[in-house]
């Protein structure tokens, strides 16, 4: 869950996918600016932290980058509950990865947080001539789930700043502690994960 | 051997290589990166006070070499297979196992030389005991049998061979890559519960760089996933891995209360960084000497081992972590930590004098106590995504 500190906002964002989707490239890009052609397969999760501005205020990411592999999914719960935001990555050149990323929606509508701002990301577009997934049956199926959809290319860096920008734009802003019961406002910067109980 | 002898000798030639560094005053406090290759060939980034512990380290490497070599002039080639104390041998017979047990523990402890460890490991992890129940020719066949074959578990291994150790100067070359495809794909269906499980990867390409044959790497794999570390640790859905990040979480809770009361006060699950130490059996995380020196212990005394490294990572940093106010810098005080471990002693002394007496029994009634917990969340999960159960 995203908290705030005057201007500031916590907030954690997971990334879920299937392998070789392209999860840690995209965030390596979005971090560090880099591209490797090959990043070492994830295992478990990695953190990274990144912060960005809009409209006057910052919002720190804590970015929890996960293991693709089908069996490490019933690891995934540690590292989405009490997120703020979600990234879903599927490859454009898979058809089977644009279907986990189907499954992936449906487990986090299921984990029940309906502040949970979902972004779609079509990685891999600038292999044009491999793809299988077209951005209209993408963006038809983010539409009716309510999600964000974008293409992205962590190779050549199209759009990926764009999708944490736009993330950081529809997160939630401070709202008074009472419509939320439960919910702890923290006004320290740094406990970004305390006021986490509420949808844990 | 698959050619892998040459480049493990041009592995060890690195060492030769790097110069002694010594650091200025001036050199210190520019506070220069600098960027080597370690024993084994891994790229490190380090200040000019680690390339110094790593100096010292290689010293010591030395020294314990040398002990070794004594002990083998003194009591025989394979003295430290004589440790099994069996209730048929002469009592003056089993005064000598007993002694060359405890020697062994000792010195296990302290370090096998980087080329013993192919030898001694091989002997006493019970790899080469599970090697000659099966025909000599049983590793040839099996990857000559599955060569062609195309299952889910050889597209994932195909698509992590690049991604493992990438940059390597060996692992990530053709022959590299041939030769971690052979060992895992035949691995995969040997035990086809297994199959491919990410993580094996990193653990198998460290196991062909110790190892002076890709078979006897095979080897080392099969007795570790199949006596050595706990079942179904790799299997569909890690269950294994969940069972023991619980015995953990209550380990740290006895051995380092006042750190785990931190932590969970700032709602951070261990599992978070523990979950890769303990797939990867820290190859990931710490230093390849390091990690090979927590690989030593591991074959001899069992999967405890893991823990007592877990803990002892915690304990080294406790007054730091009960400052850290904040999950990112939790994580950042581990990594820091463990990817700077370049002085093996450092994280073993604390290991295993500091972190107290366990005792494989008592872990395993843990692990026990714990299974039925795992399974209900595992399965709590299928039923919340499949509420009809019309998918497995």
């Amino acid at each position: 869950m995203a908290t705030t500190a005057h201007n500031n906002l916590n907030a954690k964002l997971v990334l879920l996918g299937d392998m070789g989707a392209g999860k840690s490239s995209l965030v390596l890009r979005f971090v560090k600016g880099q591209f490797l052609e090959f990043q070492e397969s994830t295992i478990g999760a990695a953190f990274f932290s990144q912060t960005v501005s809009v409209n006057n205020s910052t919002v720190k990411f804590e970015i929890w980058d996960t293991a693709g592999q089908e069996r490490y999914h019933s690891l995934a719960p540690m590292y989405y509950r009490g997120a703020a935001a979600a990234i879903i990555v599927y490859d454009i050149t898979s058809t089977d990865s644009f279907a986990r990323a189907k499954k992936w929606v449906q487990e986090l509508q299921k984990q029940g947080n309906p502040n949970l701002v979902m972004a779609l990301a079509g990685n891999k577009a600038d292999m044009e001539d491999k793809r299988n997934v077209t951005a209209e049956e993408a963006r038809a199926y983010a539409d009716e789930n309510g999600l964000f959809f974008i293409e992205t290319s962590a190779k050549t860096a199209i759009n990926v700043n764009d999708i944490f920008y736009e993330i950081a734009r529809r997160l939630p802003r401070a709202q008074p502690a009472q419509t939320t019961a439960g919910m702890v406002l923290v006004d320290r910067q740094g406990e970004g994960s305390r006021a986490a109980t509420c949808c844990a | 051997m698959h050619g892998t002898q040459s480049k493990r000798d041009l592995a060890f030639e690195y060492q030769a290589q790097i110069p002694i560094l010594r650091p200025s005053i001036h050199a210190r406090r520019a506070n220069i990166t600098v960027k080597f290759q370690d024993i084994y060939g891994f790229t490190v980034e380090g200040n000019v006070d680690d390339v110094n512990v790593l100096n010292e380290v290689r010293e010591k490497v030395r020294q314990q070499g040398r002990v070794w070599w004594a002990l083998e002039a003194s009591k025989g080639a394979n003295w430290y297979l004589e440790t099994h104390v069996s209730s048929t041998l002469k009592s003056s017979l089993k005064f000598t196992a007993l002694v060359n047990q405890i020697t062994l523990k000792r010195l296990i402890r302290k370090g096998i030389p980087p080329n013993l460890r192919p030898k001694v490991w091989f002997a006493m992890s019970g790899a080469a005991k599970k090697k000659s129940t099966v025909p000599e020719s049983y590793y040839n066949d099996l990857t000559t049998a599955v060569v062609d074959k195309v299952t889910p578990a050889t597209k994932q291994i195909d698509h992590d061979l690049p991604r493992t150790f990438p940059g390597h100067p060996w692992l990530d070359t053709p022959e590299g890559h041939a030769a971690l495809r052979r060992v895992l794909v035949g691995y995969s269906f040997r035990d086809s519960d297994v199959g491919y499980c990410q993580g094996l990867n990193y653990v198998a390409a460290l196991l062909l760089l110790v190892m002076k044959t890709e078979e006897d790497a095979f080897w080392m794999l099969a007795v570790l996933l199949e006596n050595v570390l706990v079942s179904d640790c790799y299997t569909n859905n890690l269950s294994g891995c969940h069972v023991e990040q619980r015995v953990f979480k209550d380990l740290l809770a006895k051995k380092c209360p006042r750190i785990a009361a931190h932590l969970e006060e700032l709602e951070f699950d261990v599992s978070l960084v523990c979950t890769e130490w303990f797939l990867c059996l820290f190859s990931k995380s710490l230093p390849s000497e390091t990690t090979l020196r927590v690989w030593d212990v591991l074959f001899y005394e069992g999967a405890k081992v893991l823990f007592h490294t877990a803990l002892a990572i915690f304990k080294m940093k406790e007054e730091e972590l009960l400052m850290a106010n904040h999950v990112g810098d939790v994580i950042n005080i581990i990594q820091r930590t463990t990817h700077h471990l370049f002085d093996p002693d450092e994280l073993l002394t604390v290991a295993f004098d500091k972190i107290g007496f366990m005792t494989t029994t008592t872990i395993s009634k843990q692990r026990k106590k714990q299974e039925p917990a795992v399974m209900a969340e595992l399965d709590q999960r299928l039923r919340r995504l499949n509420p009809n159960g019309d998918e497995k």
